[in-house]
C-alpha cells in the first residue's frame, strides 16, 4: 500500500493573496460578456412562446394518447385496468364494455385522464399489454381555462397524434 | 444663466442619484445576464418598445411604489422601523453632494462650483455620510426585530467599523500625497503627469488605490462583501421585514450608495472629470479641434451603434418596429450634435468654457459609468466571502497594508519634498 500524496493548493504567496485568482475569474467572466455582447446568437435562451423547443423526442412523457388497430382502426384498448391498477395517482377511470364486432371482446366505453392528477410517470405505458396508451404526442404544453379541459376523455384521447414512427398499435 | 449655472450642480446631484437608479438596475441584470450566458430582461413593453430592456425596472419600481405598506404586527418600534430606510437612502443622497462634476467655471469674475455643495472638506463629507449609511442597516435590522435581521445588521456594524479604519487610512496617505482634502483640487493635482504617465491616484498610489476600492466595495455592503444581507444563511438579512416601497428605499440606496463610491473612487483615483495629459486650460483653448475629433467620433460610433442595433434585434414584439425607430433617433441625434459642434467648431459661438464645461460632464459620466460597469462586474464573478473571511481581510490584512502605505507614502513625500 503506497502512500497516494495530494497536492494541496493555497499556500503559496501567489495563491494567499488571491489577487491573481480574482483576476482571472474577471478575464473569465468578461470573455462572455463581450462573447455574448458582441454576438448575440451565441446565447442558446429560447425565446419561450415565440420559439418552441426542438429536441422533444418519442421517448418524452408528454400527454398520452389512445392507439387504433392496424387492421380496422378500431381503439386498440381492451379495459383490461391494467394501467389504472398501475397508475400511483389513481388519475385513470375506465368503464367496461362489450365488444360486438368479433375483433375483441372488451373496450373501454369511457376512459378519462385526469391531466391534472397525472404525474406523467409513464407506468400506465409500461403495465399496458396491448400497446394501447402511449405518452408519444410530444405535448409538453397543457393549457385550459376551467379544470374539466384537462379531463382528457376517449375521443380526445384517441384523436390525438404521436411523434413515433409506429402511428398504429404493436400488439399481436 | 447665472442662477441656472448655480442650480446645475444640484439639478445632476438629483440625476446622478435618482435617475441613474433604474439605469444601474438594468445595467446589472442585462451585464449578469450575459456574463452567465443568458439574455436578461426583454419582454417588457410599452406599445413594442423596450429600449434593451430598461422599461423592466421602471415597471419594478412601480410594482413597489404601489404594493400594500405592510407592518409586521411583532414589531415594537415602528417609528425606527420606517425612518431606518430614509436614514440609508438620504445618507446616500447625501453622499454625492461633495462631488466635482466639472472644472470651476469662470465667467464675468464670477467663479461657479460644478459641486452641489462647494466645500473644501469633501472627502470627510464623504466618510461622515458612508457611514451614516450603515446606521439606516443597523438600526432597520434591529427594529425589525427578528433574528435574520438583526444578525444581519450585526453583520454590517462589524464590518463598517472593520473596513473604516482601513478606508481612512488608505485615505491618509492618498491624502498626503495629494496635499489637499478639497475634491476639486485633488482633481487639478491629477492633470499633472509623472514620469509620462498621468499621475492619477491609481498609478502614484497603487496599493492605497486597491485598499480603497476594496473598502469601497464593503461600505456599499456589495458583494463579495453583502454578508449582511446573507440570502443563503440568513433569509435576508437587515431586510427581512421590509416590503413594498420600505424595501425599495432600501434597494435604491443601495445602487446609489455605489454609484457615490463610483464617483469617489472616479475622482480620486482616476482623474475625476479631465482627460490624461490635458488640463482645463489647454482644452478651453484647443476647443476647436477637440470639436473635430468629437464629431467623427459621433459619426463612427453612431454607424457603428446602429449596426449594432440591426444585427442584434432577436426577438420581434408586435407593436412599433423598434429598429427603425432606434435608428432614425439615432440619426437625429448625432445630425443634431454633429451641427451644432460644427457651429461652434467653426469659431460663430464664443462659448468655449461652456463647451468644455460640459465636455468634462461627460467624461465624469464616462469614467462612473465604466466604474459602475466594473462594480457589476466584480458582483458576479467572485463569490461571497464568508463572515470570518471578511472580518480577517479587514483587520489582519488590509489595516497593516494601510499602515505601512502610509509609512512608505510619508517618507517619499517628506524626502521629495526635503531634495527639492
Amino acid at each position: 500500500m503506497g502512500v497516494k500524496v495530494v497536492k494541496r493548493y493555497g499556500d503559496t504567496f501567489k495563491e494567499k493573496i488571491y489577487i491573481s485568482a480574482i483576476f482571472g475569474g474577471m478575464k473569465t467572466t468578461f470573455k462572455h460578456f463581450i462573447k455574448n455582447l458582441s454576438d448575440a446568437s451565441n446565447i442558446h435562451t429560447l425565446s419561450y412562446p415565440e420559439e418552441l423547443p426542438k429536441d422533444i423526442t418519442p421517448q418524452y412523457h408528454g400527454v398520452h394518447r389512445l392507439t387504433h388497430r392496424k387492421d380496422d382502426n378500431s381503439i386498440a384498448c381492451v379495459a383490461c385496468f391494467m394501467c389504472a391498477t398501475a397508475c400511483p395517482a389513481e388519475c385513470i377511470e375506465i368503464v367496461a364494455q362489450e365488444r360486438d364486432d368479433d375483433v375483441d371482446e372488451k373496450m373501454p366505453a369511457i376512459f378519462n385522464i385526469d391531466l391534472l392528477e397525472c404525474i406523467f410517470c409513464a407506468y400506465c405505458v409500461e403495465a399496458c399489454p396491448c400497446d394501447a396508451i402511449r405518452m408519444d404526442t410530444g405535448i409538453f404544453s397543457l393549457i385550459g381555462n376551467k379544470r374539466e379541459d384537462f379531463v382528457y376523455n376517449k375521443e380526445k384521447l384517441l384523436s390525438l397524434k404521436g411523434i413515433s414512427q409506429e402511428e398504429y398499435s404493436l400488439a399481436k | 444663466m447665472n442662477t441656472f449655472l448655480i442650480l446645475l450642480p444640484l439639478i445632476l446631484t438629483i440625476l446622478f442619484s435618482l435617475i441613474t437608479v433604474p439605469v444601474l438596475v438594468w445595467m446589472e441584470r442585462r451585464v449578469a445576464a450575459l456574463i452567465q450566458d443568458r439574455l436578461g430582461p426583454n419582454r417588457c413593453n410599452i406599445k413594442g418598445i423596450r429600449l434593451g430592456g430598461l422599461v423592466q425596472s421602471v415597471a419594478d419600481m412601480m410594482k413597489l411604489v404601489q404594493k400594500e405598506e405592510f407592518l409586521p404586527s411583532h414589531i415594537k418600534n415602528k417609528f425606527y422601523h420606517i425612518i431606518a430606510p430614509s436614514i440609508a437612502f438620504m445618507s446616500a443622497f447625501l453622499t454625492f453632494m461633495v462631488i466635482p462634476y466639472a472644472d470651476n467655471i469662470k465667467i464675468e469674475s464670477t467663479t461657479y462650483y460644478m459641486q452641489a455643495l462647494p466645500i473644501d472638506l469633501g472627502v470627510l463629507w464623504f466618510l461622515a455620510f458612508a457611514g451614516l449609511g450603515v446606521y439606516g442597516i443597523i438600526l432597520g435590522g434591529w427594529a425589525s426585530h427578528s433574528k435574520y435581521s438583526l444578525i444581519g445588521s450585526i453583520r454590517a456594524a462589524a464590518q463598517v467599523i472593520g473596513y473604516e479604519v482601513a478606508m481612512g487610512l488608505s485615505l491618509v496617505s492618498i491624502l498626503i500625497t495629494y496635499g489637499t482634502i478639497s475634491l476639486n483640487e485633488m482633481v487639478i493635482y491629477q492633470t499633472q503627469n509623472f514620469f509620462y504617465i498621468p499621475a492619477w491616484g491609481i498609478f502614484i498610489q497603487p496599493l492605497a488605490s486597491l485598499i480603497f476600492v476594496v473598502t469601497a466595495f464593503a461600505e456599499t455592503n456589495r458583494a463579495p462583501f453583502d454578508a449582511a444581507e446573507g440570502e443563503s444563511e440568513i433569509v435576508a438579512g437587515y431586510h427581512t421585514e421590509y416590503g413594498a416601497m420600505k424595501f425599495g428605499l432600501y434597494f435604491v440606496a443601495e445602487y446609489i450608495a455605489m454609484a457615490a463610491s463610483g464617483a469617489l473612487i472616479v475622482t480620486m483615483l482616476l482623474g475625476g472629470y479631465q482627460l490624461p495629459y490635458l488640463n482645463t486650460q489647454d482644452l478651453i483653448n484647443n476647443f476647436d479641434l477637440i470639436l473635430w475629433i468629437l464629431i467623427i467620433l459621433t459619426i463612427v460610433m453612431s454607424f457603428l451603434f446602429i449596426g449594432w442595433i440591426r444585427s442584434h434585434n432577436i426577438l420581434v414584439l408586435n407593436g412599433l418596429n423598434e429598429t427603425k425607430l432606434y435608428t432614425s433617433f439615432i440619426l437625429i441625434f448625432s445630425t443634431f450634435f454633429v451641427i451644432l459642434m460644427s457651429y461652434y467648431s467653426f469659431g460663430y459661438g464664443g462659448a468655449n468654457d461652456i463647451g468644455v464645461m460640459i465636455l468634462q460632464f461627460v467624461i465624469f459620466t464616462l469614467k462612473l459609468f465604466v466604474l459602475h460597469f466594473v462594480f457589476i462586474w466584480v458582483r458576479w464573478t467572485l463569490p461571497r466571502f464568508r463572515y470570518d473571511q471578511t472580518q480577517k481581510l479587514g483587520w489582519n490584512i488590509l489595516l497593516p497594508l494601510s499602515l505601512f502605505n502610509i509609512f512608505i507614502t510619508a517618507i517619499v513625500v517628506v524626502g521629495v519634498n526635503y531634495g527639492s
